[in-house]
């Protein structure tokens, strides 16, 4: 027998099996006609309400701006003071102790370093972001953030679920759980390098679908860089498993087609045993996924100017400039919710050093990021997110650092239905308490779900008897910084 | 401009009257159900605490009824008052209410004293246009738009309990309303339905469920061939497939008791308790680490686990099972070994998540007190007692003082959980010492560790030295965090290595377990919305009011453990036996007769079988609450012997078979797979491995770290035995929907998503394991056909079928071209066709479903 006769394409297997079993292939037809009407227009999206499939993109409460989320998460509590929320009397007073309050004695720290208008809306941001200025006009500061607890442990929980007690979803599973996903070859929650707790992208009591999906990026100086429940990886798979080194692809194909045969017969003998068929279908997904996943991590394909632009090829940047792009890539193929860390914010002391060094390795790529959506046109749908999980004292911790601030600190928004040009809420004069237009984290969580169409308090999920939200039974939306 | 109440009130009344004399006609419109539901959810959050603050005063049925309105139920406000109806649903601009609440028409003002918040009217407008629906008559709606946890709601869909009766009047629980729920009324004896003239039904479950089927017009399916049964009561029952002797032999005996003996044989094996343990251990949110922020190893967790298995193999009675686990260390003991296991037991309040680095004792404890009552709530009582932490519950009859009646009994209760102290644990304790022999010591290690270790410590004690000596050099401050870290990091390592002698063998520092002991017994205080720092009022040590009676014990000394322990078990408390039985049921038919196994109260689902799920409850603590034995009658049912197969009727009515007119479908879990796997390759080792791979760590669990060494989920041990740190459960469990072992899970989710697929294709221990399966193949020295054949029989429990036959027959040659095209013909996997071939048998549906 003529071998090559024999042999079954991907699309021949497809219609055989269709022979086969006639209900074969729902979920692919299903989400392909989703991604057909994604693709005829950026409204018809959320259009298809495909209920059988649970990751189908779907429309929100209502229409929101922003179609995906890239977080930039600040893994240790970037400094607000020295970074995007100016304190002129800070500046003024340092040395000078504070008069009173629990830290009565306390000495200033002015920011060593300086700040400037930005942009046609003059929006202050200090000089270690120098490159993303260039956005302010797209930037939305949220300078009145404060949340809970001054651990990075809780801390980073609560910005990821809401509770720093409790085991809850992130708010990547539940925005994949509000509106589905668009790629049916990719995860629709993916988190780049996360450095905490396995919670920070967990689903808790959701469906597992609607967890994220680690992936890893080198370069990001993580102490934790490696996702959970995975082996070191020797070959640096950003997903685990993608790879086969005991057989080739093309022997990895006919042995799919036989595992397809042995379930097209099992599905003939159980006429309705729909297990069968989203059996048969995570296997084409995942043989999908082991082409796809590796040409999205690999950027060589990117023009020289785009790598320069976000760093990549050059010291201190490079790391960051791949995870950002990554971010991007991952964004334009239809991810719903993308999340990218960066530890080593945690500046007890060395600040002037070692803050200088870490903007630096992240300023440039940001900016590009930010350029590079614009360019695409996808900045407009793309909400993007920066920021940790508090701020720092405005007073010193030894006379080169800072402490913990959960009472006061800020985050920024940028895209996707934000106000550009905006700074909203502020601390006191000092930078050390939210006092006017105060965001909690529960807050910043409703704005997002907000901006996603998608309403928080109708967000719920029944789990042993209540009905559960991302912000349990807070959270007010900031509607001025809504365009 | 201030104006006498009443003199609104009556102006109210009487232009009402004009403004509806047309409008009262008018029909409804009529409303979604959508609409419904989200009205219903908005009346229960927003409508009804406003009616009940500001209207049920002068309008409802214990209010005064003013104007003749009653505000208290859908009729009586459709019916309306003097004025007409209260409200038109659907049309909020020509509602009177509305009208009323806006404050613009002087002669309309309600609530009489003052205006209400703009949002408040706003919710009122919205629930008007939603048509302002009412939860109807105490139970009436149960179970109507409640959507079964674990099943994704239609998005847009809101998920609501809101159409739970309605138990409180003005914020007080009606206790007559409430004890009125069908859980919380005693378990009855139904009368058992007659048997069918035909001999269908071979006993009272039978009965029970033929009537049902019948009512509903439905027919049992034929009954399933012995292969199919086979691999179906072996899986439940012990979680592996059958071998090819027990195949062989349930084949060859025709006698009526061969079935009978399958189910007595697979109850005596060891096995058993492996399966049975594991789905304990689910409910018991077991793992071996903290979890949380920092994640700290509990190396001693594993002893619990022990327990678990070892106690369903002995058959221990149910009920002393969940004393032993409540008040172990406070029950009598004949043996230095009883003295251990019962000390074992009560791990259970001690192995739960627990934030090490939380800051302040009182959160702490507060936080693991509730962690235990949780706990203790879900799995043995299906009661989720811990809601009411905060503030009363919001469905069950739980007043928040009842939560800390409970919380005094845990609060005089140590906990005894281990760990030394590090960076991120602020909270160590000690472990319970055991009496010594009378339990195994658990596992070696490696020499090589222990140097391992020896080395890490002089580099930690090098550090100290050198920090020491630069701080002298340069006149400085020495760093005492610096060296603080890292004297604890050099008293973990001493901990470790004191378990063992030169050469790995575990000593007698392993006697100990996680524990709890009495404290002193004390009250606590109601903590106004949880905060430890709003200590309220004190309240007496007990239990919750839900249960009246004779048998509901008081608790005069110590922490009330015991006491706890009585009132769990006793036979009156219509709980804890039809939870059991439930979670037997959920095992063996893929979902419990009430489909929310841990969630027994008014905002979980009813049985979908009452009188069945009370005659298993009474025939339980009638089988002096023997779990092997309630297990064999539901095995030996004629329901449990029915085909998976179809048919068409059946299929259109009921197509999740709630009538169990055939047998559901269910995927297997991870840890059956995987052993799955193991057995079919041959590998599987017969004893089960002494303690757990995490009995040598202390301290946090770091990705990255010394955990991802040691954690190899390759070792050819039953699942079960595989360390569960949390956060970092093996992969093939974890992508196979192994429940978050943070929380009481009752049941699994049974996803089928992409990564079990590349695990299956391309994980190297599942490569691994299917290379095992070809050499035992290649082993057997059969002809390549016969090779196929008994794969089949191996890894699927029957033969292949010609189409099956002839496609793996093809296989062979299609891979070995494929392989040479890609230029992978010189990979050095040995026996790759043949891998690839067995590797193809474990990816299958069939490979993962039980029929």
């Amino acid at each position: 027998m003529d071998c090559c006769n024999n042999r079954v394409t991907v699309h021949n297997r497809r219609d055989m099996l269709k022979s086969l079993s006639a209900g074969f292939g729902y979920i692919a037809f299903a989400s392909l006609a989703a991604q057909a009407a994604a693709a005829s227009g950026p409204r018809s999206i959320l259009a298809p309400q495909d209920t059988s499939n649970p990751l189908a993109p779907r429309s929100g409460h209502f229409s929101g701006k922003a179609k995906r989320v890239i977080f930039l998460c600040m893994d240790g509590g970037p400094s607000h003071v020295d970074t995007f929320d100016y304190k002129p009397k800070l500046q003024a007073d340092t040395g000078k102790e504070l008069s009173s309050g629990f830290r009565r004695g306390a000495k200033l720290l002015g920011s060593p370093w300086t700040f400037r208008k930005s942009g046609k809306s003059g929006l202050y941001i200090s000089d270690l972001f120098s490159e993303t200025a260039k956005h302010a006009d797209e930037m939305c500061l949220l300078r009145g953030m404060h949340t809970t607890v001054p651990a990075h442990a809780q801390a980073q929980l609560q910005m990821h679920t809401g509770s720093f007690q409790f085991v809850r979803p992130s708010l990547g599973a539940w925005s994949l759980y509000g509106l589905g996903t668009v790629n049916e070859n990719l995860p629709g929650f993916v988190t780049v390098n996360p450095s905490r707790s396995a919670q920070t992208y967990g689903s808790a009591f959701l469906p597992a679908y609607y967890q994220g999906s680690p992936m890893r990026m080198s370069g990001g100086g993580n102490r934790q860089a490696q996702g959970r429940r995975q082996r070191p990886s020797t070959q640096g798979d950003a997903v685990p498993n993608l790879t086969n080194t005991s057989y080739g692809v093309e022997g990895q194909r006919e042995q799919l087609d036989l595992v397809q045969i042995l379930n097209s017969e099992r599905e003939k003998r159980l006429k309705g045993d729909d297990q069968v068929e989203g059996i048969i279908e995570s296997y084409e997904l995942a043989f999908r996924m082991q082409s796809e996943v590796p040409g999205l991590v690999d950027i060589s394909g990117e023009n020289q100017r785009t790598l320069e632009m976000y760093g990549i090829g050059s010291q201190p940047t490079d790391g960051f400039g791949r995870q950002c792009l990554l971010a991007r890539r991952l964004a334009e193929t239809g991810v719903r919710f993308v999340e990218v860390t960066v530890g080593g914010w945690d500046h007890h002391r060395n600040l002037k050093a070692e803050l200088e060094n870490k903007c630096q390795s992240i300023d440039q790529p940001i900016a590009a990021l930010l350029t590079d959506l614009k360019q695409r046109g996808m900045l407009k749908d793309t909400l993007v997110l920066w920021g940790g999980e508090f701020g720092r004292t405005p007073y010193a911790q030894g006379n080169d650092g800072r402490d913990h601030n959960n009472k006061g600190f800020a985050m920024w928004a940028a895209g996707g239905g934000i106000k550009g040009g905006l700074s909203y809420g502020s601390t006191d004069d000092y930078g050390l308490e939210a006092v006017d237009g105060k965001m909690h984290i529960h807050d910043w969580h409703a704005t997002i779900l907000h901006l996603l169409g998608l309403d928080h308090e109708r967000l719920t999920y029944n789990y042993a008897g209540r009905d559960f939200r991302l912000t349990d039974v807070h959270g007010i939306v900031a509607k001025d910084i809504v365009a | 401009m201030p104006r006498s109440s009443e003199a609104v009130h009556d102006l109210f009344v009487l232009s009402a009257a004009a403004v509806f004399a047309l409008s009262a006609a008018a029909p409804a419109s009529p409303q979604s159900e959508a609409d419904r539901v989200a009205g219903l959810k908005l009346y229960e959050g927003k409508i009804l605490p406003i009616l009940e603050r500001e209207c049920f005063k002068c309008h409802s049925a214990d209010g005064k009824v003013k104007g003749g309105l009653r505000l208290d139920s859908e009729a009586d406000i459709l019916g309306g008052g003097s004025s007409g109806p209260a409200l038109i649903p659907g049309k909020p601009s020509e509602s009177l209410i509305i009208r009323a609440l806006h404050y613009k028409d002087p002669d309309i003002e309600m609530p009489p004293s003052k205006p209400l918040p703009a949002s408040v009217v706003k919710d009122f407008e919205e629930w008007v246009r939603l048509g302002a629906p009412m939860p109807s008559a105490a139970g009436e709606m149960m179970g109507d738009a409640m959507v079964p946890m674990g099943m994704a709601p239609a998005v847009g869909e809101v998920v609501t309990v809101a159409d739970a009766p309605n138990i409180r009047t003005d914020g007080y629980v009606d206790w007559g309303k409430a004890r009125a729920h069908w859980s919380y009324k005693p378990v009855l004896l139904y009368p058992v339905p007659a048997a069918d003239s035909k001999g269908w039904c071979w006993g009272e479950i039978d009965r029970f469920l033929l009537d049902d089927m019948t009512k509903a017009g439905l027919r049992p399916v034929a009954d399933a061939d012995k292969t199919s049964w086979l691999r179906r009561v072996t899986f439940d029952l012990t979680g592996l497939p059958p071998t090819i002797e027990e195949q062989d032999g349930f084949a060859r005996d025709r006698t009526p008791a061969a079935f009978e003996k399958v189910v007595d044989r697979l109850l005596a094996s060891d096995a058993f308790g492996e399966r049975w343990g594991r789905h304990w251990l689910d409910v018991a949110r077991y793992a071996e680490s903290s979890g949380k922020e920092t994640n700290i190893a509990y190396p001693f967790a594993w002893r619990y686990r022990d327990y678990v298995i070892d106690s369903f193999n002995a058959d221990k009675p149910f009920d002393e099972f969940l004393s032993e686990q409540l008040a172990g260390d406070l029950l009598p003991a004949a043996t230095p070994q009883e003295r251990a296991e019962n000390l074992i037991a009560t791990g259970f309040l001690a192995i739960g998540s627990k934030g090490h680095n939380t800051r302040g004792r009182a959160q702490f404890t507060a936080d693991v007190i509730d962690e235990q009552i949780d706990a203790m709530g879900q799995s043995m009582l299906g009661l989720t007692i811990a809601c009411a932490r905060c503030h009363d519950h919001k469905f069950d009859p739980i007043p928040q003082s009842d939560y800390y009646r409970v919380a005094g009994i845990f609060l005089s209760t140590k906990t005894l959980y281990g760990t030394s102290p590090s960076p991120g644990n602020n909270f160590p304790a000690d472990l319970a010492a055991l009496p010594r022999g009378t339990v195994p010591v658990g596992a070696p290690v490696g020499a090589a560790q222990l140097q391992i270790g020896e080395r890490a410590r002089q580099e930690l004690e090098n550090r100290i030295t050198r920090l020491e000596e630069e701080a002298q050099k340069n006149g400085t401050q020495v760093d005492r965090g610096q060296i603080r870290n890292f004297r604890q990091a050099i008293t973990a390592l001493d901990e470790v290595t004191a378990r063992y002698d030169e050469n790995g063998a575990p000593n007698d520092a392993n006697y100990v377990c996680m524990a709890v002991e009495e404290g002193a017994g004390r009250n606590a205080p109601v903590l106004q919305r949880g905060e430890v720092e709003k200590p309220g009022e004190t309240v007496v040590r007990g239990f919750p009011q839900l249960f009246e009676g004779d048998w509901v014990p008081t608790i005069e000394r110590g922490s009330g453990r015991l006491e706890l322990a009585e009132w769990v078990t006793s036979h009156e408390n219509p709980l804890t036996a039809r939870v059991a039985v439930n979670r037997i049921w959920g095992h063996m038919f893929g979902k419990g007769i009430v489909p929310t196994p841990d969630n027994f109260g008014m905002s979980g689902l009813p049985p979908s079988h009452p009188e069945l799920l009370d005659y298993l409850a009474a025939r339980f603590v009638e089988l002096e609450w023997s779990t092997k034995a309630m297990i064999r009658e539901v095995a030996l049912s004629h329901a449990y012997r029915l085909s998976s197969k179809t048919d068409a009727k059946g299929m259109r009515e009921d197509p999740d078979a709630d009538h169990y007119w055939r047998m559901p479908q269910r995927r297997l879990e991870g840890e059956a797979i995987r052993d799955a796997m193991l057995v079919a390759s041959g590998t599987l080792m017969d004893a089960p491995p002494p303690g757990s791979q995490v009995q040598s760590f202390e301290g946090p669990v770091r990705d990255g770290g010394r955990a991802d060494l040691l954690l190899d989920d390759s070792v050819p041990i039953r699942s079960i035995y595989l360390p569960i740190l949390r956060d970092k459960v093996p992969e093939m469990l974890d992508v196979f929907d192994f429940c978050d072992p943070a929380l009481p899970c009752g049941n699994r989710t049974e996803t089928t998503v992409a990564t079990q697929a590349l695990y299956l294709m391309n994980d190297p221990s599942a490569v691994a394991v299917a290379a095992d399966f070809a050499s035992r193949l290649e082993k057997s020295g059969l002809k390549d056909n016969d090779k196929i054949d008994l794969a089949f029989r191996l890894a699927l429990g029957r033969e292949p079928t010609s189409t099956e036959k002839a496609a793996s027959r093809k296989f062979f040659d299609a891979f070995a071209s494929a392989e040479q095209r890609s230029g992978f013909a010189n990979n050095p996997l040995r026996n790759r066709a043949w891998t690839a071939f067995c590797q193809s048998l474990f990816m299958t549906a069939e490979f993962r479903t039980l029929d």
